[in-house]
């Protein structure tokens, strides 16, 4: 965006914002939960909010794609009758990150291309996102410099904010987002030279503050190519627990399956609910054949659909965003960099001469 | 000539529906349930809604999701005779908790359907050519429309090979057409079984070894296949040795699928939604997905 649309919004001001935003729509934000744990979840008042959280395990990608969502419910006693969900109501998700923004963009290419998900289209339209800058990378696994998804955001968010001390500088990216500010303009100022001097230096400071780092390109050849043999994918496999966190935590992972789930009044509600590539019974069909039936396979499976250039076609970018909650989340290290990285040194051995690796 | 599977002329969720009835089925009455096989009945089905019904229509090789509500949905592949614009016909193997459910229900019971979803057979551009189509046990339901198309329009295809191989000659579906089918003399129909009872008269053995007994020139020929995931596999190989082109060998590919709109990732096979890009695809297609590699 151009920098004269962009305005500042003072930390005494914060809770006049968001309180007035709070009359239109129901508000999201990084609140302090039992125990202690920040996670994003609806706040009464803007005062709940914890404005540097670092980071959350739990993506916000929930309140876009609900862990359990009602697609319909029927009544099937006598005349069948069919009752379609009600329509989301407006939210706003404020404090989210760019790696999360950058994934709900991904899902919401995926999910409006070719066919229209209504659901999510219905939700995602009904919600705003206040996007936060990570002005130094909240955790060490955090590598979303590697993934084009932050820390900055070119593009993608409704409204950007970034923590300059006293203030935010608060940029607009959308017309959901200047819909949302207008009402409360008055609370903002126009941004000066030296708040745009000061996000570039945070910038360039951030950059340099990244621990983890991920070189996915070479992967992405090897994976495309499909050229990483079985074995490989067989190690990594015999390794993984099946417990899925990988994939429910993944802010970008779409999958889900679907039931029909009797309800107390005697009536049914289709539900569909996240599902994980990973478990055994994701492809297996009702004859018990199962055509991924080998651990080796589903992790292939997984690391096929984050970094193939078939899928990189299909989705404008490789799947993943850099948020590193599957480093934290994964018990034996089947985290995106680390699996990139095993996968480069075994290419490595493998595709080294005869000769060179008896001399070893 | 290349061959590509063809895309329906209406899409369900792109193209002849609204967005909002995506996910929604309508809802359809049992008007008739054929027995099959022991645990096979094909359910004859006509939708509630007279304009509903009246606009439906659908191509060989594409599918349904069906509701039964109460216990949940499955896809199922369109089995009757297309041209037939009064109902449609699905073929059900009683497995899982839909279809085990679906083969309690009686006559006049009420469905919820979804569809047509998925692409078709590409009997357009198979036009004047031979054709040789194979068939393992209930994979012989999403290839009936296709035949029954052929069939009526007899005189736009070459030379129709039919092999269709069952565990025991009681496990065959539509015995009624096969004993039809095998007295035409525009058409060749050659069956197998696993294992024969007293009074079997034709072949013991594989599906594939009906294969040695057509003769067809595959220069202009072009092989349909449904079955078992081991049937399709050891008749493409056999029918790569005959000489068949791979865009000649063409396939419905089966997989796990819930949404049936490329949406919950079940039935994806590396890159490619088998619900909404296939069911049907050539084996040139196939070749190139490392999954399903032979």
């Amino acid at each position: 965006m151009r920098e004269s649309e962009a305005a500042v919004l003072k930390k005494s001001d914060v809770s006049a914002f968001f309180g007035s935003l709070a009359s239109d729509m129901r508000l999201i934000a990084p609140k302090e939960a039992f125990g202690g744990d920040v996670i994003f979840d609806a706040i009464e008042s803007p005062k709940d909010i914890v404005w540097d959280y670092g980071h959350d395990i739990y993506p916000p990608k929930r309140f876009l794609l609900p862990h359990y969502e009602e697609m319909f419910r029927y009544d099937c006693r006598g005349r069948i009758h069919i009752q379609p969900a009600p329509k989301p109501s407006p939210q706003a998700i404020i404090g989210i990150r760019s790696c999360d923004i950058s994934a709900i963009r991904f899902q919401e290419r995926f999910f409006t291309q070719p066919i229209v998900d209504p659901y999510y289209k219905d939700r995602l339209d009904a919600t705003v996102l206040f996007g936060l800058v990570c002005t130094k990378p909240p955790r060490r696994e955090c590598f979303c410099i590697c993934c084009d998804s932050g820390p900055w955001l070119e593009s993608g968010f409704d409204v950007q904010l970034t923590d300059l001390g006293d203030r935010f500088l608060y940029e607009v990216g959308s017309d959901k987002g200047a819909k949302a500010t207008e009402p409360r303009a008055y609370l903002l100022t126009p941004a000066r030279s030296e708040d745009f001097a000061e996000r570039r230096r945070l910038e360039l400071q951030a950059d340099s503050l990244f621990q983890t780092t991920s070189y996915i390109a070479k992967a992405i050849t090897y994976i495309s190519a499909d050229e990483v043999p079985d074995e490989v994918w067989e190690e990594l496999g015999s390794t993984c627990f099946r417990c899925g966190a990988c994939t429910n935590l993944c802010p970008v992972c779409t999958c889900f399956t679907v039931d029909d789930v009797e309800n107390t009044d005697g009536t049914f509600s289709r539900c569909r609910s996240w599902d994980s590539c990973q478990f055994s019974g994701f492809t297996r069909e009702a004859s018990g054949h199962n055509p991924r039936s080998a651990y080796g396979q589903r992790v292939q499976r997984r690391f096929y659909h984050k970094c193939s250039y078939q899928y990189i076609m299909r989705d404008g970018r490789h799947g993943c965003v850099g948020c590193g909650r599957c480093i934290t989340a994964c018990l034996t290290n089947l985290g995106l960099p680390d699996v990139v990285k095993r996968i480069r040194r075994a290419m490595h051995a493998y595709l080294e001469p005869e000769t060179k690796r008896s001399e070893v | 000539m290349v061959l590509t599977p063809s895309k329906p002329l209406r899409m369900w969720g792109v193209t002849d529906s609204p967005s909002a009835d995506l996910y929604v089925p309508m809802i359809a009455v049992i008007e008739d349930i054929i027995d099959e096989t022991p645990d096979t009945k094909t359910f004859r089905l006509r939708f509630e809604d007279d304009e509903y019904a009246q606009s439906f229509s659908w191509e060989p090789g594409q599918f349904v999701e069906v509701t039964v509500f109460g216990a949940g949905e499955a896809p199922i592949g369109f089995a009757s005779d297309p041209a037939e614009k009064r109902f449609f016909e699905l073929t059900v193997v009683a497995r899982g908790k839909v279809t085990k459910a679906m083969h309690a229900m009686q006559k006049g019971d009420r469905l919820g359907i979804r569809g047509p979803l998925g692409n078709c057979w590409p009997l357009e551009a198979m036009k004047g050519m031979d054709i040789v189509i194979i068939s393992g046990g209930c994979g012989l339901a999403p290839l009936r429309p296709a035949i029954l198309h052929i069939l009526r329009n007899r005189g736009d295809y070459g030379d129709f090979w039919l092999l269709y191989g069952a565990r025991t000659p009681a496990d065959r579906d539509y015995k009624y057409d096969l004993e039809k089918w095998a007295k035409r003399d525009d058409m060749h129909l050659l069956q197998t079984v696993d294992v024969a009872d007293e009074n079997w008269t034709e072949t013991v053995g594989v599906v594939t070894v009906l294969l040695e007994k057509i003769k067809v020139n595959p220069e202009n020929a072009v092989a349909l296949t449904c079955g078992p995931p081991v049937m399709i596999k050891f008749s493409t190989i056999e029918l790569l040795d005959m000489g068949f082109s791979e865009d000649r060998i063409v396939t419905s590919q089966e997989r796990y699928m819930k949404c049936g709109v490329g949406k919950c990732g079940h039935c994806c096979v590396n890159h490619v939604y088998l619900c909404t890009e296939g069911p049907v695809f050539t084996y040139a297609q196939l070749r190139a997905l490392p999954e399903f590699r032979l």
